[in-house]
């Protein structure tokens, strides 16, 4: 009987153990970067975020780009000029919301709360009760799961089952009760990187787990990481990671490598704000803001650019004059040269200095840009006197 | 499709007697339990005043049986006068938002005599 007994167990145990998901991210080897003290200050400071929401662009193109979701429908009206220069402010309104930044905290404790022992209590039952409170309206955060152990400890729960219960009674949007098979088999993680699917990694994982997760730091890391090294930074440009990103690497000091595919697409206003994140973060005595402050001083904003190439829509093309023609056959305005000049400047003391780390590849781009933007200049000034331009 | 029972389209009269008790859902050999408010007199099948929780008995991949209480919802009721039915209680008892309910400690005490005799048989044997 009692062999029959123990036999039905064992039966039992084999056949549930199939079921039982993987709950942890044991798979997932740690990264070697990990934020060393706590970076919430420096990355919600006004102007490191100015700086990143910079950095990050604002291609309308790219941010409003058709996605795999359910509902990609548009829809066509006809509006008068006013109400189509209301619908430009809301678009951008739009955008910027759509291109808001994770936080990067810092990795929260589980701490171990206990609300009451009572050893008369051990052995009430066989297993451990977990209790959540459901009462109506209670933010996430809020919410208290406690657990009665089955030695009759009664203690807030740990963060993972929190989370659990939470999911469970309140499922969020996309998020999983298990972990995703990405997240948790080292083999496939590689496989989303090898393919670039960077922007889709960063997404599932704000949604899967939250800023002060250790997943979400260690994923975040490697991926960023990977990022470094196949130099696929464009991926990420006018996505919200894209600040997240440009933060790391200033942290992590390894700049470089982003520093030197801003300079090839000729973004120099963003190397330059790279270059003063990098100088702020780590309080390198060097006066980054009075550069800065000339150079938005002579170029717009990421969003009144966007503005701009929404409005020009709008223009009547016998409107145009010469002088907006030779800039958009050229791409760059007089004020884009002397910014340009500022920031050669700016980037070469960079280089100069011992905080860069790739010298001579930065300095053959520097010097690549210098002849191409030369060659502009010399053409649009050309240009411009052959029109009968005056300059003002 | 008529309202479930549990979404509280129960009619109650004021001054009658109201319970806080379990309902018996899910199927055969797989209880699940609601935890509800509703008269006193009626059967646990019939609608419902108010649900304010949930209960899993059977334990769950983890080793947990759940427990969901509405606590507000709970503290409004027990205010208003409401009884518990003894299982209800234990559970309120064991999750900390009442005193622990004496059947409980009894249970514990009991579970604990129960080992701790098949544990000396077992050492009989043994020794034997």
């Amino acid at each position: 009987m009692y062999l029959m007994q123990q036999l039905r167990k064992l039966n039992a145990l084999q056949h549930l153990q199939p079921t039982v998901r993987q709950l942890s991210t044991a798979g997932l080897k740690t990264s070697t970067l990990q934020y060393e003290k706590d970076p919430q200050p420096q990355f919600t400071d006004a102007e490191t975020q100015n700086l990143l929401q910079s950095m990050t662009q604002l291609q309308l193109d790219k941010v409003f780009r058709k996605r795999t979701v359910a509902d990609n429908s548009t829809q066509t009206q006809f509006m008068t000029t006013a109400q189509l220069e209301k619908e430009f402010l809301l678009t951008i309104e739009k955008a910027k919301t759509l291109l808001q930044m994770p936080p990067i905290v810092k990795i929260k404790e589980d701490t171990e709360r206990i609300i009451s022992r009572d050893p008369a209590l051990k052995d009430f039952a066989s297993t451990k009760y977990v209790f959540t409170d459901i009462s109506f309206g209670l933010a996430q955060s809020q919410r208290k799961v406690v657990v009665r152990d089955v030695d009759g400890t009664l203690a807030y729960a740990s963060l993972d089952i929190t989370k659990r219960m939470n999911q469970l009674y309140f499922p969020l949007d996309g998020r999983k009760f298990y972990t995703p098979r990405m997240f948790s088999d080292e083999q496939l993680f590689q496989r989303c990187l090898e393919a670039h699917n960077y922007e889709y990694i960063l997404d599932r994982l704000t949604v899967q787990y939250e800023p002060y997760e250790l997943e979400f730091h260690n994923i975040s890391a490697k991926v960023f990481e990977h990022l470094n090294e196949s130099k696929q930074f464009d991926l990420l440009r006018s996505t919200r990671h894209f600040g997240p990103m440009a933060f790391f690497y200033a942290w992590h000091r390894c700049i470089d490598d982003l520093l030197y595919d801003m300079i090839r697409r000729d973004y120099l206003l963003n190397a330059v704000q790279l270059i003063a994140l990098s100088y702020k973060l780590h309080q390198v005595p060097v006066d980054y803001q009075q550069t800065l402050q000339k150079l938005d001083a002579l170029q717009p904003s990421p969003a009144d650019k966007a503005l701009e190439q929404l409005r020009s829509g709008l223009r009547n093309p016998q409107e145009k004059d010469i002088q907006d023609e030779i800039q958009t056959a050229i791409g760059k305005s007089e004020a884009d040269f002397q910014a340009d000049e500022i920031s050669l400047q700016f980037i070469e003391q960079y280089i100069g200095s011992e905080h860069a780390l790739k010298k001579v590849q930065l300095e053959l781009a520097v010097q690549t840009l210098k002849e191409v933007n030369l060659e502009k200049l010399q053409l649009y000034q050309g240009l411009k006197k052959a029109h009968g331009v005056q300059t003002a | 499709m008529s309202l479930s029972p549990a979404s509280g389209i129960g009619r109650f009269y004021k001054k009658s007697a109201k319970i806080i008790r379990f309902v018996r859902l899910g199927c055969t050999n797989r209880p699940f339990y609601h935890i509800v408010v509703m008269e006193r007199r009626k059967n646990q099948h019939q609608p419902v005043i108010e649900q304010v929780g949930s209960y899993d008995p059977m334990p769950n991949e983890n080793n947990e049986r759940l427990v969901a209480l509405n606590t507000e919802r709970i503290r409004f009721w027990l205010g208003k006068g409401a009884h518990m039915s003894e299982p209800a209680a234990e559970v309120l008892g064991i999750s900390g938002l009442l005193p622990v309910h004496p059947r409980t400690y009894m249970t514990a005490w009991r579970n604990r005599k129960t080992a701790a005799e098949a544990e000396a048989s077992q050492n009989v044997a043994e020794t034997a």
